[in-house]
């Protein structure tokens, strides 16, 4: 992906999310949240035709729904009550928290897999290694050793079975012993053989100095611009947060749910903010639609 | 101009009294493409990474070594690393990180290159060795050959002016053995890559080498060009030699030594023009036996959504036969062995043993041999672990006894399995494996990495064992190993068996996966011969 959302640069990236996940957490009202939820769907939609979420989604709406339902249980504070259930009052209140609540981890869990796709693992890895070098080193160097030793584990039990030595028959206290043995097997195995692999390290010159490091992203204008306007629009929607604009008042009193006022212009820059994902997706849609049509 | 060369070297472990290596003097010369061989055990590898002093086992060293001129004790570590690369055995263990292209940039961010460098020189390098298509693939999904491929792309990249490489070949399939040892003949034709070389594979590198240093137990025996050192070795390291300077050696009167071929294409040229000729000999028909093994309309798939690796795979095994199972990398050839041995379960099909169907074969009939003894062992000595598995099967120390001595592994019963050498190693675990008595073995790969000597020492081993009535059932890709031993061959393609014939008349049908032999004297009359020692045998028979 060259250009699109995922093209920006991991820093700007890693910022954005956590940007919007604060805010997600800041802004409790369910007018803002169900926005933002609508929102993130679309993005997902653009990004992949929603087939991450969809591998997700019903473990969302479950735990959405059940939330939904027991924070009334648990909650009985607030002024309207709108029925009883085993002689316990339910709370308007706490109906509304409740789906706040939910909405909340609705969308805070599809941005995270909207992060999944996005920030790939050596996106990451990028930025680990950029903060503490020698951590994002043993990670990589880990990364590779997993699979191996996976290979390495099965090629063991293979031959073993044959052997006799199984997991698979025996007593439990047969098959336990013998799976002591394996693992000791893969141990001084692996050992043995990553000492070939501290020689090829060595061998090109690991440990001799400070490394540098591959730049494979490069910050561009857009990267700067674009972390210039979401820094600004976090810093109006903390704002917001603190004339408490964008937060549902339960108690004392329940405030309205319609917005009013100044709360609209809050609303604007959140739908901005949130939107950014589908402006630089769908600029770059847009482009390829009117390419296709000039040809 | 002198690139690499030792003074008066000497080498040996502590508390040892054996030098691995004694009184070393050579050179390498700037441009050379240089051989070092020699049985295992004769100190190639300890003097190869004497050139990288990091690398250095622990022990009592003396002399001195020179790059260009200069004494590599005092020389900068970083020139040093950068100047001198070096390539090892395994492909997988000297890969460090999980995709091709970290991988690649590795070695330049330990010498601190900035990115653009870094880039430009990525670039180039995935131009020359053709690399575009794996560079976003992870390191494990690769071949061995791409692995090898790639772990001499990282080493390049950092611009050495010579190459060291501790038998690169070893572990590979003999096409991408071969197209690697051509890329090291192209790196040194085209851009002047002084090349040192450790190897047993020696059938196509000494056409290609200019220089061949022999080593035996530690003492440099000579260093001399291809053709000098062919003549010198004849006697004493036949096994070690290519085909075609064999045949002209055995059957040349004359022996010039300027004559003598290093390539089939040389090898065949003499063939004709001295006019060999090879007698029609009736083939001794194997007789014709109840299958001991019988595989019918197997398919096998790893997983659902993969490609099924076997299709519809019929196959038997006669009772006391050695079979070979040859084919392509990713063919199936080691999935057959698993399927027999019980280790997979096929989707489709049955396995029939002895005339009757079975669903899994009793798994103490058969024994097998992995591609990496390593697996095998599970104890500290040897001796510890026959013990246990001589326990398991209700066997006493005699049992243990005869087998060590007749494997001569007595010396070695107290050592630590992975202290062995691969070859050691592979006869060790062979020795656990016969404790169990099986009467089925399943062999993959014996030889990789074997020094030819012991090559035939193994052959022999195995055919005694075939001989007393095991039947045995072998994939390798070692065509000149098969056709030496095994009595029947299968071909293996697209998950089934092509052809399945008996050994001298599978190579001889071939015209491609055939022995070296094979493809020398195939245009002389009559039948040509697929081994040596068929060949000396057909031709005495001409001459009478």
């Amino acid at each position: 992906m060259i250009r699109g959302f995922r093209s920006i640069h991991p820093f700007v990236l890693f910022v954005y999310y956590v940007y919007i996940i604060t805010s997600l957490m800041l802004y409790q009202h369910p007018f803002f949240l169900l926005t933002a939820l609508c929102l993130v769907v679309y993005v997902h939609v653009l990004l992949d035709r929603g087939e991450q979420l969809k591998r997700w989604i019903w473990m969302l709406v479950l735990m959405s729904i059940f939330i939904f339902i027991l924070t009334p249980f648990f909650n009985r504070r607030g002024n309207h009550v709108l029925f009883y259930l085993f002689d316990n009052p339910v709370m308007l209140e706490a109906v509304i928290q409740g789906v706040m609540i939910a909405l909340t981890l609705m969308c805070i869990l599809a941005v995270f897999i909207t992060f999944n796709i996005v920030m790939t693992s050596d996106k990451f890895l990028f930025i680990v290694s950029k903060w503490f070098p020698k951590w994002g080193m043993l990670i990589m160097l880990s990364m590779r050793f997993v699979p191996l030793l996976r290979k390495r584990l099965q090629d063991i039990e293979q031959v073993q079975q044959v052997k006799g030595v199984s997991l698979r028959q025996g007593t439990v206290r047969q098959r336990a012993k013998n799976g002591m043995l394996l693992m000791q097997i893969l141990l001084t195995f692996s050992l043995e053989e990553s000492i070939q692999s501290g020689d090829s390290m060595t061998a090109r010159g690991y440990g001799l100095q400070k490394r540098s490091k591959y730049h494979p992203y490069e910050m561009t204008h857009r990267d700067w611009a674009l972390g210039f306007v979401m820094t600004v629009f976090f810093g109006i929607i903390l704002y917001g947060w603190w004339l408490e604009d964008g937060v549902l008042a339960l108690l004392p009193a329940l405030e309205p749910i319609w917005l009013s006022g100044r709360e609209w212009f809050f609303y604007a820059i959140w739908f901005m903010f949130i939107g950014i994902p589908i402006f630089v997706e769908g600029r770059e849609v847009l482009k390829w639609k009117y390419y296709q049509q000039k040809m | 101009m002198e690139i690499l060369s030792t003074e008066n070297v000497t080498f040996r472990y502590p508390g040892s009294p054996q030098y691995v290596l004694e009184d070393i003097n050579f050179s390498i010369h700037k441009g050379d493409f240089a051989i070092l061989c020699g049985p295992s055990g004769s100190g190639k590898s300890t003097l190869l990474r004497m050139f990288k002093q990091e690398l250095l086992p622990h022990g009592e060293c003396s002399g001195s070594f020179f790059y260009k001129g200069n004494s590599l004790q005092d020389m900068d570590r970083l020139t040093v690393a950068k100047e001198i690369g070096m390539v090892f055995q395994d492909p997988d263990n000297q890969i460090v990180m999980e995709h091709v292209m970290d991988e690649l940039l590795f070695g330049m961010e330990n010498m601190g290159y900035p990115t653009d460098v870094m880039r430009r020189k990525v670039a180039e390098m995935v131009h020359f060795f053709g690399l575009q298509d794996l560079l976003e693939t992870r390191t494990d999904e690769l071949s061995g050959g791409q692995k090898q491929l790639i772990n001499l792309a990282s080493v390049l990249l950092l611009d050495p002016n010579i190459l060291l490489l501790d038998e690169p070949t070893a572990q590979l399939d003999p096409i991408a053995a071969k197209e690697f040892i051509h890329l090291l003949k192209r790196l040194n034709d085209e851009f002047g890559i002084t090349i040192l070389i450790v190897e047993h594979r020696l059938e196509e590198l000494f056409s290609l080498a200019n220089r061949v240093i022999l080593l035996d137990k530690g003492r440099l025996v000579f260093d001399t060009s291809p053709r000098d050192a062919v003549s010198h070795m004849y006697t004493s390291m036949r096994h070690f030699l290519p085909s075609a300077a064999l045949v002209y050696l055995d059957h040349s009167e004359e022996r010039r030594q300027e004559k003598i071929p290093l390539s089939v294409r040389e090898a065949k040229k003499w063939v004709v023009n001295a006019n060999l000729s090879f007698v029609q000999k009736k083939e001794k028909l194997l007789p014709e036996q109840e299958p001991f093994v019988e595989l019918r309309k197997i398919d096998y798939q790893y997983s659902k959504h993969s490609e099924p690796v076997l299709k519809n795979l019929s196959f038997s095994v006669n009772r006391g036969e050695w079979m070979s199972l040859v084919g392509a990398n990713g063919t199936g050839k080691t999935t057959v062995l698993k399927l027999i041995g019980g280790l997979l379960k096929p989707q489709h099909g049955y396995i029939k043993y002895s005339g009757r169907k079975v669903k899994q074969i009793d798994q103490e009939e058969i024994g097998y041999l992995p591609q990496n003894p390593k697996t095998f062992f599970l104890h500290d000595t040897l001796f510890d672990e026959y013990r246990q598995i001589a326990k398991a099967n209700q066997k006493n120390v005699e049992a243990i006894d005869s087998l060590v001595r007749k494997f001569q592994l007595r010396e070695l019963l107290t050592r630590h399995p992975y202290d062995l050498s691969g070859g050691e190693m592979q006869k060790a675990a062979l020795v656990g494996i016969l404790l169990g008595e099986p009467s089925l073995l399943l062999v993959d790969e014996p030889t990789k990495g074997m020094d030819p000597d012991f090559k035939a020492e193994f052959g022999e081993l195995m055919q005694e064992l075939v001989n007393e009535g095991l039947t045995v059932i072998m994939v390798t890709h070692d065509i000149e190993f098969a056709a030496h031993y095994s009595t029947r061959c299968s071909m293996i393609f697209r998950g089934d068996i092509t052809v399945s014939e008996q050994t001298q008349s599978f190579f001889r049908e071939n015209t491609y996966y055939t022995t070296a032999i094979n493809r020398i004297t195939r245009e002389g009359s009559g039948l040509s011969p697929v081994t040596l020692e068929e060949a000396m045998l057909l031709l005495q028979k001409n001459g009478i």
